[in-house]
């Protein structure tokens, strides 16, 4: 399978997240809370020779993608790596209306289609079995939208989806995601998880492959079920010609010092790091520190 | 093997259900929901045996224990047949609506020697599992002074007034959906209150229903607290929990993702300063064998499995538990309209 860049930038920092601690995030939200300020902090990746963005499909990230979109000749080089969908939003109206009213708002709102109640109000139960497949695809596309027009090379879902599924099951929908990222975006399926062990082993059973899957990865083995020893076990028994393995959280929010996070992490069988930094000082210090085999 | 049943296939019902399916030592055999979605899909590509009728599934199938993550207003009937046929039962919080239906549930199920459990999540959180362990073992000295609060940004516009969540019969509303998490986690740490006093519950947004409560909880022996519960704050990304505690020899604040405790005196036993020590997540947390949600979902879920399969008796978060948070929920609704 294709081989992507070995150190992504990703985007937690500018949208206020932080695993470890809710006032860390709430003065990143400060610091980004002017979009430019984002851009400076890709300039100072960028600079640091970073080449590929991670970015997840949340309002902010409409401007980003424009911003860049805007820029060809200074831009066109960059690697993109959209996750899917902004949970939150799913999340939040999910709480207001219920599972299905929610969905339905969204893709009526966003494709002035009849929407899920409409299909259901035609066909009934037998329309919707038939259309779970392209339901998910129209609420890819719909996130896929604000990417258009940018190099994308993967497509991630973002772990909450992706540990959802995994959790029921159900390997139709993943078959179905990978074939529809390659099919319509000429790109590789991500899928990103908390649960990197047996996600792996079950697409392994499943027969699905060529998917990159990025899971958090650090010394102390935090967001990493069932446990360290089994990531490790895991990455060393893979074969990157069929998944990519890509670590994320390898600081463990700032938990481990970077000298020591990079040290063991370079030491495993990963193809990619994901970091993200908020100062040029952090952004070289770290890009300096990653050495994948 | 524990065969699971599943009533209920909303947000929470869907969450367990990836959460559950996970420990080898149960089988899910069944959902009941009347809604097509979640069910057709079911049926389609994991061949689980779905009912629109709940009451179908309770008959038709043998089951062992129940997930019950419907309305609570709802749950009252549900409960009483799962009692009936001696299933083990966890439910979503609130549980019930009144606490004369939550105790007579927990007796019931007490009696009956079923396993019991409600979804206060909290109480598996690794940061709130050490401050109650710091407080019990009196790190901070006699305790004065707590808060308790709870932030969201769940209703941020005008409501329609439609939806099962907007009136109070149905278990809507700030004190129902968040409150009862701050109450229990006050529960929890420091025991069931005495006494509610001022209470002010007021609409922002919502039509029928409070979206911000404030009340003081009162203890018979001076102990007492605020709690502040506001779910129309849109600055929170995600619900937040804030506890604080003042005690004679120091204080402790913490939320979901870390705590801080301010000390008089050195304590060399935990190693542990004069002045501000800082914990995160990082420091502390359990790792879960599979994580859908955050690892107390999931924490929550194997501790109701194991107690299925230990046979004990109680749980870290019990009916009996459910029934002290709604007996306080009902103290603040008749303490705010008093006038």
């Amino acid at each position: 399978m294709e081989v992507f860049d070995k150190i992504v930038f990703g985007d937690n920092q500018f949208f206020g997240i932080n695993h470890m601690s809710q006032e860390k995030a709430q003065q990143l939200a400060e610091q980004f809370y002017d979009i430019n300020n984002i851009y400076s902090v890709y300039e100072s990746a960028f600079k640091a020779g970073v080449n590929g963005i991670m970015l997840n499909s949340n309002e902010r990230a409409i401007d980003i993608c424009n911003h860049f979109r805007s820029n060809p000749d200074k831009y066109g080089h960059i690697n993109w790596y959209p996750s899917i969908p902004y949970p939150h939003k799913y999340v939040n109206l999910i709480a207001e209306k219920g599972v299905l009213p929610a969905i339905n708002s969204i893709l009526f709102k966003e494709n002035s289609a009849k929407g899920i109640l409409g299909m259901m109000a035609q066909g009934g139960a037998a329309i919707i079995t038939k259309d779970v497949i392209s339901m998910m695809k129209m609420l890819v596309d719909m996130e896929m939208k604000m990417f258009k027009g940018l190099n994308v090379k993967v497509v991630f879902l973002q772990n909450i989806v992706t540990d959802l599924i995994l959790g029921f099951g159900i390997k139709e929908i993943f078959q179905e995601y990978c074939k529809h990222i390659k099919k319509k975006y000429n790109a590789t399926p991500g899928l990103i998880t908390q649960n990197m062990p047996e996600l792996r082993s079950k697409l392994i059973e499943w027969g699905i492959e060529e998917v990159v899957i990025c899971s958090s990865f650090n010394k102390i083995g935090y967001l990493m079920s069932p446990d360290l020893q089994s990531y490790i076990d895991a990455a060393k028994a893979n074969d990157s010609s069929k998944y990519q393995l890509w670590a994320m959280s390898t600081l463990a929010s700032g938990a481990i010092p970077p000298k020591e996070a990079y040290g063991f992490i370079n030491n495993q069988n990963i193809q990619t790091v994901v970091f993200g930094a908020s100062s040029s000082k952090h952004i070289e210090q770290t890009v300096s520190l990653i050495d994948l085999k | 093997m524990i065969k699971v049943g599943i009533i209920g296939a909303g947000r929470m019902g869907i969450t367990h259900y990836s959460i559950i399916n996970s420990n080898p030592n149960i089988e899910i055999v069944a959902v009941a929901d009347p809604s097509a979605l979640t069910t057709v899909i079911l049926e389609k590509y994991l061949k689980i045996l779905t009912f629109k009728d709940y009451k179908k599934m309770l008959q038709k199938v043998k089951l062992d224990a129940l997930l019950v993550c419907t309305p609570p207003f709802l749950n009252v009937e549900i409960l009483e047949e799962a009692a009936k046929l001696g299933l083990h039962v966890f439910c979503e919080k609130p549980f019930t609506l009144k606490p004369n239906d939550a105790k007579m549930l927990a007796d019931l199920f007490e009696s009956k020697n079923l396993v019991n459990q409600i979804g206060y999540v909290n109480r598996f959180n690794d940061v709130f599992i050490k401050v109650k362990e710091l407080i019990d073992a009196n790190v901070i000295g006699k305790l004065i002074r707590f808060k308790t609060e709870m932030y969201s940004r769940t209703i941020t516009q005008p409501d329609d007034g439609a939806g099962w969540r907007s009136t109070h019969a149905n278990g809507g509303g700030a004190l129902y959906e968040m409150g009862t998490h701050s109450i229990d986690l006050i529960n929890y740490i420091l025991g069931k209150p005495d006494k509610v006093t001022g209470s002010v519950l007021t609409n922002v947004y919502s039509k029928h229903v409070e979206d911000i409560v404030s009340t003081t909880l009162v203890y018979d022996n001076g102990l007492a607290g605020t709690l502040y519960v506001n779910w129309s704050d849109d600055s929170y990304r995600k619900p937040t929990n804030k506890i604080e505690f003042f005690g004679e020899e120091g204080k402790i604040l913490a939320d979901q993702h870390g705590f801080k405790i301010y000390l008089k005196k050195e304590n060399k036993e935990l190693s542990y300063r004069v002045g501000w020590n800082t914990f995160y997540i990082t420091d502390i947390f359990k790792t879960v064998p599979f994580y859908v949600r955050g690892n107390e979902f999931t924490s929550q879920l194997y501790h109701f499995v194991d107690s299925i399969e230990k046979n004990k008796k109680s749980t870290m978060c019990s009916f009996r538990d459910g029934y002290n948070t709604l007996s306080i929920v009902e103290d603040i609704f008749n303490d705010s309209n008093k006038k």
